[in-house]
C-alpha cells in the first residue's frame, strides 16, 4: 500500500538550494562547495562522484550536519522524531576501538535510548547480516578492515535513521572484499528503500549501486550532471558490468569525469607553482 | 588450479577470520623459546643470591655493608614475628592508597574538563604548568609545616606526585581523541553525558592509565622519603632507623620489602590494565 503511495506521491527527501560552502584559508579563502542544487526523492539510491578535492565530502558532511554551509539552503525532511534522521558511514575507520562488535552496532540504538530488549534483538539480525556472528564479542584490533567496515554499515542500518550517507565507504579495501561489501550493501538496501547518499570517485562502484548518479565538477564543486540509472534491481556486481550498456553508460560518465580530472589536475600544477 | 580468481573471492571472509584466529593464538600461546627465556629468567636471581652467599662466607665481601642474604632471612623472620614488619608494611600501603585515591580523582575529573573545554583549559593550563616541575620532596617540609606530623601530611604528599600525573595524561587522552570519534559521536546524537561516558573517557583511557601507573611508581618514592623524616611507622622508617641504628640487616630487609611492594604493584597494575583496556592489546 505504502509502495503504490509513493508512486503517486515521491517527496523530497533531500532538498540542497544554492548551497556553498567556503573555508576561511590562506592567502585566500577555498571555495569547497560551489552553488549546488540537488533534491533527492525519498528511497533512492543517489551517488555523487567527482574527480579528488571537488568538496563531496564536505557536501555529504553538510548534509549529516556536521558541517554549516556558508550560504545556501538544506532540507532535510525528518518524519519519525524518535529516530535519527541520517546516519553516516565514514571512510576511514571509524567504529570505536574500545566497543565490542556488539556495542559498535548498537550504539545509535542505545544514545538514543532504545531498551536493551529491543536493540537486542536488531543487532543480532543486522550482526548476521554482515556475516559477523563469530565475532560478535570481539573488539575492532581482532578485526581485519573488511570486518571493520561491514561493522560500520551494521552500524549506521540497525540505527534505522531516515537517509544513510556514505563517504567512500569502501575506497581503503581491496578490490574482492570491495565487491562482497557492495552486494552485501546491495542486498540490505533492497530489504530497506532508505534514501541513501553516496560518496565515491568510481564510476562502476556508482552505476552498479545507484539509481541515478551525480557527476561534480573539479574544484570548485558544482554539478556537472545528473544521470538516471535504470539498471533492474536485484543487481548483480559482475552481471551487472558484463552488459554492453553498462559499458556504454561507465564511457558516457567517464567523459564528462574525464575533463574534469584534466582540470583539477591543471588546477593542483597552477597552485603548486604559484 | 581450478579458478584461483573466483576461489579468491569467495575466500575474503574465511581470509578475515583466519587473520582474527591468529591474532587470538599469538596473544595467549607461548613458543618453546618464551619458556626458555622464563626458565632463565627465574634462574638469574637465584644465581646471584647464591653467589653473593658464598662471597661473603669466604670473606670476600664486607659483611657489615653486604650481610649474607641468609642473615637477611633471619631478620626478616624475627621482623614477622614480632609483627613488626606487617604493621609497617600496612601502614605504609594504607599511606599510599589512601594518597592515590586522593591525587587520582581530582586529577582524572580536572583533567577531563580541561581536555574537553578551551576556557577551562586556559583557566588551569598556567597553574599546573608552574606547579607540575617542583620536585615533590621539596614541598615536604611546608606540607608537615601545614598539615602537621599526622597521617594527612602522608596522604597529601602522596596526592600531590599524583595528581599533575593523572591530570596531565587524562587532558592529554581526551585532547588527542581522533575527530572522526566526535564525528560519530555527534551524528548518533551522543548528548554531552553520553559523549563523556562513550567517547571521552574510554577513548582518553590508554593515556589515563600510563599516567596513573607512572604515579603508583612515584607513590612508592615519595612514600618512602616522607617515611623518612616524618614517620613513626611505615617501610621508610623501617629502613631511616635501620641506618640510625646501624642494624644493616633490617635495612635490606626494608629494600626487598620495598621492591616486593613495587612487584606486587606491578602485578596488580597488568591484572587492572587487562580489565579496563581489553580492547587494547600489551604491545609485546
Amino acid at each position: 500500500m505504502e509502495a503504490r503511495a509513493a508512486l503517486t506521491f515521491v517527496p523530497e527527501k533531500i532538498e540542497i538550494r544554492n548551497l556553498s560552502k567556503v573555508f576561511p584559508g590562506r592567502p585566500r579563502p577555498v571555495v569547497a562547495v560551489d552553488n549546488v542544487s540537488l533534491s533527492v526523492p525519498a528511497g533512492q539510491f543517489v551517488c555523487v562522484v567527482g574527480p579528488s578535492g571537488c568538496g563531496k565530502t564536505t557536501l555529504l558532511r553538510i548534509v549529516a550536519g556536521l558541517e554549516e554551509q556558508t550560504s545556501g539552503q538544506l532540507e532535510v525532511v525528518h518524519q519519525d522524531q524518535s529516530k535519527r534522521v541520517n546516519s553516516m558511514i565514514f571512510q576511514e575507520q571509524s567504529i570505536f576501538p574500545w566497543m565490542s562488535v556488539r556495542d559498535n552496532i548498537s550504539y545509535g540504538l542505545r544514545m538514543r535510548g532504545v531498551e536493551k530488549k529491543t536493540y537486542e534483538a536488531v543487532v543480532q539480525r543486522y550482526i548476521a547480516k554482515v556475516g559477523l556472528t563469530h565475532f560478535a564479542d570481539a573488539y575492532p584490533y581482532q578485526l581485519s578492515g573488511g570486518m571493520k567496515q561491514r561493522v560500520s554499515i551494521a552500524r549506521a542500518f540497525a540505527n534505522d535513521p531516515e537517509i544513510l550517507l556514505m563517504d567512500e565507504p569502501f575506497a581503503a579495501l581491496d578490490e574482492q572484499n570491495k565487491i562482497l561489501l557492495q552486494e552485501e550493501l546491495l542486498r540490505i538496501w533492497d530489504e530497506t528503500r532508505k534514501t541513501v547518499l553516496f560518496i565515491t570517485h568510481s564510476i562502476d562502484e556508482a552505476l552498479v549501486l545507484s539509481d541515478r548518479v551525480i557527476v561534480m565538477t573539479a574544484h570548485p564543486g558544482r554539478v556537472k550532471a545528473d544521470i538516471a540509472v535504470s539498471f533492474p534491481r536485484p543487481r548483480e556486481v559482475y552481471k551487472l558490468k558484463s552488459q554492453p550498456e553498462f559499458g556504454q553508460l561507465a564511457y558516457h560518465v567517464w567523459e564528462l569525469l574525464r575533463e574534469e580530472v584534466m582540470r583539477a589536475k591543471e588546477l593542483e600544477a597552477a597552485t603548486s607553482a604559484s | 588450479m581450478s579458478g584461483p580468481a573466483a576461489s579468491a573471492v569467495t575466500d575474503a571472509p574465511v581470509q578475515d577470520q583466519r587473520a582474527a584466529v591468529r591474532t587470538e593464538l599469538r596473544l595467549s600461546g607461548k613458543t618453546k623459546g618464551q619458556r626458555l627465556e622464563q626458565a632463565l629468567s627465574l634462574f638469574s636471581p637465584i644465581l646471584l643470591l647464591v653467589l653473593w652467599e658464598i662471597i661473603v662466607d669466604v670473606h670476600l665481601l664486607d659483611r657489615r655493608f653486604f650481610p649474607a642474604p641468609s642473615s637477611i632471612v633471619d631478620t626478616f623472620k624475627d621482623l614477622l614475628v614480632s609483627k613488626e614488619l606487617l604493621i609497617d608494611v600496612k601502614d605504609t600501603l594504607v599511606r599510599v592508597l589512601v594518597g592515590l585515591v586522593m591525587g587520582t580523582v581530582p586529577g582524572l575529573l580536572l583533567g577531563a574538563a580541561m581536555g574537553l573545554s578551551a576556557p577551562v583549559r586556559a583557566f588551569f593550563k598556567p597553574m599546573v604548568a608552574a606547579l607540575f616541575p617542583i620536585p615533590k620532596t621539596a614541598i615536604l617540609p611546608l606540607i608537615m609545616l601545614i598539615f602537621g606530623l599526622g597521617e594527612m601530611s602522608k596522604y597529601v604528599s602522596v596526592a600531590i606526585g599524583v595528581v599533575f600525573l593523572v591530570l596531565i595524561n587524562t587532558m592529554a587522552g581526551v585532547i588527542n581523541i581522533e575527530q572522526i570519534y566526535l564525528d560519530v559521536g555527534k551524528n548518533f546524537g551522543a548528548n554531552r553525558w553520553q559523549f563523556f561516558r562513550t567517547i571521552a573517557i574510554p577513548g582518553a583511557m590508554p593515556s589515563i592509565f600510563t599516567g596513573f601507573h607512572i604515579s603508583v611508581n612515584v607513590c612508592l618514592l615519595i612514600i618512602v622519603t616522607v617515611e623518612f623524616v616524618g614517620a613513626k611507622t611505615g617501610i621508610g622508617y623501617l629502613i631511616w632507623k635501620s641506618w640510625q641504628t646501624f642494624s644493616i640487616e633490617t635495612l635490606y630487609v626494608g629494600l626487598v620489602t620495598t621492591a616486593f611492594l613495587g612487584f606486587l604493584a606491578q602485578l596488580g597494575l597488568d591484572a587492572l590494565r587487562r580489565v579496563i583496556l581489553p580492547w587494547k592489546p600489551e604491545p609485546r
